[in-house]
């Protein structure tokens, strides 16, 4: 559905992208991480034809950036990072608005304004101003915005951000709606998110991609399935050899009197602790995170 | 045509806006405010009781007059001329030297022949490398008109019975104001009617900066919508409500009992002159960053503006040339003037509108067509230019 091919910017002497080559399949949500200067927006930006690229080409359903942006411009529904709504317009105004500048039908426009205002819970709050909405409900608003036009792919900036948890929720909840019927790109800093709700993800930086995968995919090539974590009065050099012994343990780490140790099965914390006997005085176990695939990937890099 | 959604939000939401409401009736009141003074003033001139701070006319030119009879010669006004009784032969000299503007001559018999009701033939010579000429001009015209008018009734009264009342409803008038006052008036009324033009250049400041500073811009980029149909879709509304303040103020103009000659014609020369000035201030919106920057460019814009609508107006007082009718306000007060307008003056002014008017929206649309002057790092000026001259090749260019 988009094709991402060799793709270039530069903001005077600042690469922002270097070559960026990405597909996305249609009804994929494909998510985008990165730190912040990564490339992400300007990368949105240019599949959305507001920005121009030096070199490559985006094809979206088919059509190219360069030949036919304004056929793109009317398949894409895009969210940016604020929504950036007309204060003075009344929510439906606004919805309406952008319909006719889409070229929805006028028919169509009324049904299709009340059916987008029941799904993001904004139905009582049609004929208030949008200066009077709190950022989550500009949030809502803004998706309805993006949808308005029934849209083939949809375009996610950072759609979460600066939200309170629940609201963040609810946006997602969104989100996971539309998954399947529309082809998704989802920009994000929250690992989280992207990991809730990506069918692939993207690590970027510096303009490249630096890996991709299914998140579980990624999770699994830096970590094992668990990481045990452990506190040990009087650490001995002889603990990690007789620790690294044991068959489901990949890694360990270990920094004064913190064990870090990955392991492949959760059979083996008791024998651990077995070694470790009386001197262990904290354990604590969690599963990787993408957040840590992603400071991994930077790491690895040396891009931190 | 998706321009036209654009022109009937913006307007719609312009005429909604209780902050332009408030604008538009307070500019209203200051126009009445202004007749008032005016009219007050015209009428103080006409009783020769104008205050010290009316600029002064004493002396602006000098007439060499050879009338015996003195007819013409004691009733032209000596507050504006300089009149040197003079013979032919004098003003001749006089004319030569350049000490003199003009030199108008009375036939000796004047007297007689008014009297015996013919016909009386005045000559006006003048220094045609002189600009004061055409208030001479104006001024000895002025001067034959008022007698003609004051024979005319003179005859009238004579044959009227002298118990006759007026019948009711019916007033008596006077014709031919000074030439200060006809100038004074007829430019007032120009730039009166133009007025409106300069008072509304903030909204296209504001709804194209806005888009900037309030960051909606990349959401309006993103739509279906080619950079020619924002730029024009947001002009065409500056000019719609232009349009409807030009009207409302003739209205009242006409209200207030000034006589607007032809006025269909000269409101479509006034709406019309309102698409290149918008043009010009699309270009400063276009390429500033923020209200500050399209605040001190308008600045410029507006003298610019200026000068090209008044500048030929005012060389047209003093020279008559036909270049001078390149300016839309020039038609205007000349229509005031009653004036007979050929149509290549006509056509001189309609040109201008529509060569400027391309070359600005054109601009326009090409500065806002470049990622980098919407998004940023903006270019300098410099460069853009180059780039507009096709000296520089430009990459980063949206539909």
């Amino acid at each position: 559905m988009i094709n991402i091919d060799g793709l270039s910017k530069s903001f005077g002497s600042i690469k922002a992208l270097d070559n960026l080559n990405l597909n996305v399949k249609k009804g994929e949500l494909l998510g985008i991480i990165g730190p912040n200067g990564a490339g992400k927006t300007t990368a949105i930006r240019i599949i959305c034809c507001i920005l121009k690229p030096d070199h490559g080409d985006v094809m979206v359903d088919g059509y190219s950036i360069h030949k036919d942006p304004l056929k793109i411009k009317s398949i894409i529904g895009y969210l940016p990072e604020e929504p950036n709504l007309y204060e003075r317009f009344k929510a439906r105004d606004l919805l309406k608005y952008f319909s006719e500048l889409y070229g929805v039908p006028r028919a169509d426009i009324n049904p299709r304004i009340d059916e987008l205002l029941e799904l993001v819970g904004m139905t009582h709050r049609a004929e208030d101003r949008i200066n009077t909405f709190s950022k989550g409900l500009r949030q809502r608003i803004g998706i309805a915005r993006a949808l308005v036009h029934d849209p083939k792919v949809i375009i996610f900036d950072e759609p979460t951000m600066g939200l309170d948890p629940a609201t963040s929720q609810t946006i997602r909840h969104f989100i996971d709606q539309l998954k399947g019927d529309k082809t998704i790109i989802l920009c994000t800093h929250y690992m989280d998110e992207a990991d809730q709700l990506c069918d692939r993800v993207a690590i970027l930086n510096h303009g490249r991609i630096r890996d991709m995968g299914t998140p579980h995919d990624l999770k699994s090539k830096v970590h094992a399935d668990i990481i045990l974590t452990l506190r040990v009065k009087n650490p001995l050099p002889s603990d990690q050899e007789a620790i690294s012994g044991l068959t489901s343990v990949e890694a360990i780490e270990i920094g004064g009197d913190k064990y870090i140790i990955s392991l492949n099965s959760r059979k083996e914390i008791s024998k651990i602790i077995d070694v470790l006997g009386s001197r262990v005085l904290a354990v604590n176990t969690k599963e990787p995170k993408l957040e840590d695939v992603f400071i991994s990937t930077l790491e690895n890099r040396g891009m931190r | 045509m998706n321009f036209i959604t654009i022109t009937r939000w913006e307007f719609k939401n312009t005429i909604q806006s209780r902050k332009f409401l408030l604008i538009f009736f307070l500019q209203i009141s200051v126009l009445f405010l202004m007749l008032m003074v005016f009219n007050s003033f015209a009428q103080n001139m006409e009783n020769n009781e104008a205050l010290s701070i009316t600029p002064s006319l004493s002396g602006f030119a000098t007439l060499d007059v050879n009338d015996q009879g003195a007819l013409f010669s004691k009733r032209l006004n000596s507050e504006v001329l300089n009149i040197e009784n003079s013979t032919y032969q004098q003003a001749w000299n006089r004319l030569a030297r350049g000490l003199t503007t003009g030199f108008y001559s009375v036939p000796p018999e004047s007297v007689e022949l008014v009297q015996n009701g013919d016909q009386v033939e005045t000559v006006l010579y003048l220094d045609y490398r002189d600009p004061k000429r055409s208030v001479v001009q104006e001024e000895v015209n002025s001067t034959t008109r008022a007698l003609s008018s004051a024979l005319t009734t003179s005859y009238l009264e004579s044959s009227r019975p002298q118990n006759a009342t007026k019948p009711p409803g019916v007033t008596q008038t006077t014709s031919g104001e000074s030439v200060p006052l006809q100038i004074i008036r007829k430019v007032m009324l120009a730039v009166l009617l133009f007025l409106p033009l300069f008072l509304f250049g903030n909204l296209i400041i504001d709804s194209l900066v806005g888009e900037k500073e309030r960051k909606t811009g990349e959401i309006l980029v993103a739509m279906p919508l080619t950079s020619a149909d924002i730029i024009i879709g947001k002009s065409l509304a500056v000019v719609m409500i232009m349009a409807l303040q030009v009207g409302m103020w003739m209205l009242i103009l006409l209200a207030a009992g000034f006589s607007l000659k032809n006025p269909g014609f000269v409101y479509l020369m006034v709406v019309l002159t309102a698409i290149p000035l918008v043009g010009l201030t699309t270009i400063i919106a276009a390429y500033s960053k923020n209200y500050k920057e399209a605040g001190i460019g308008l600045t410029f814009a507006y003298v610019i503006i200026s000068g090209i609508l008044i500048i030929p107006l005012l060389g047209y007082i003093s020279r008559q040339s036909f270049g001078a009718n390149v300016s839309p306000m020039t038609l205007v007060m000349r229509i005031f003037s009653g004036e007979i307008i050929a149509p290549a003056e006509i056509l001189l002014s309609l040109s201008f509108i529509v060569v400027f008017s391309l070359l600005s929206y054109g601009i326009s649309v090409a500065l806002f067509r470049r990622d980098d002057v919407v998004f940023g790092p903006r270019p300098g000026i410099l460069r853009i230019i180059l780039d507009l001259m096709g000296l520089k090749r430009h990459k980063n260019r949206s539909k």
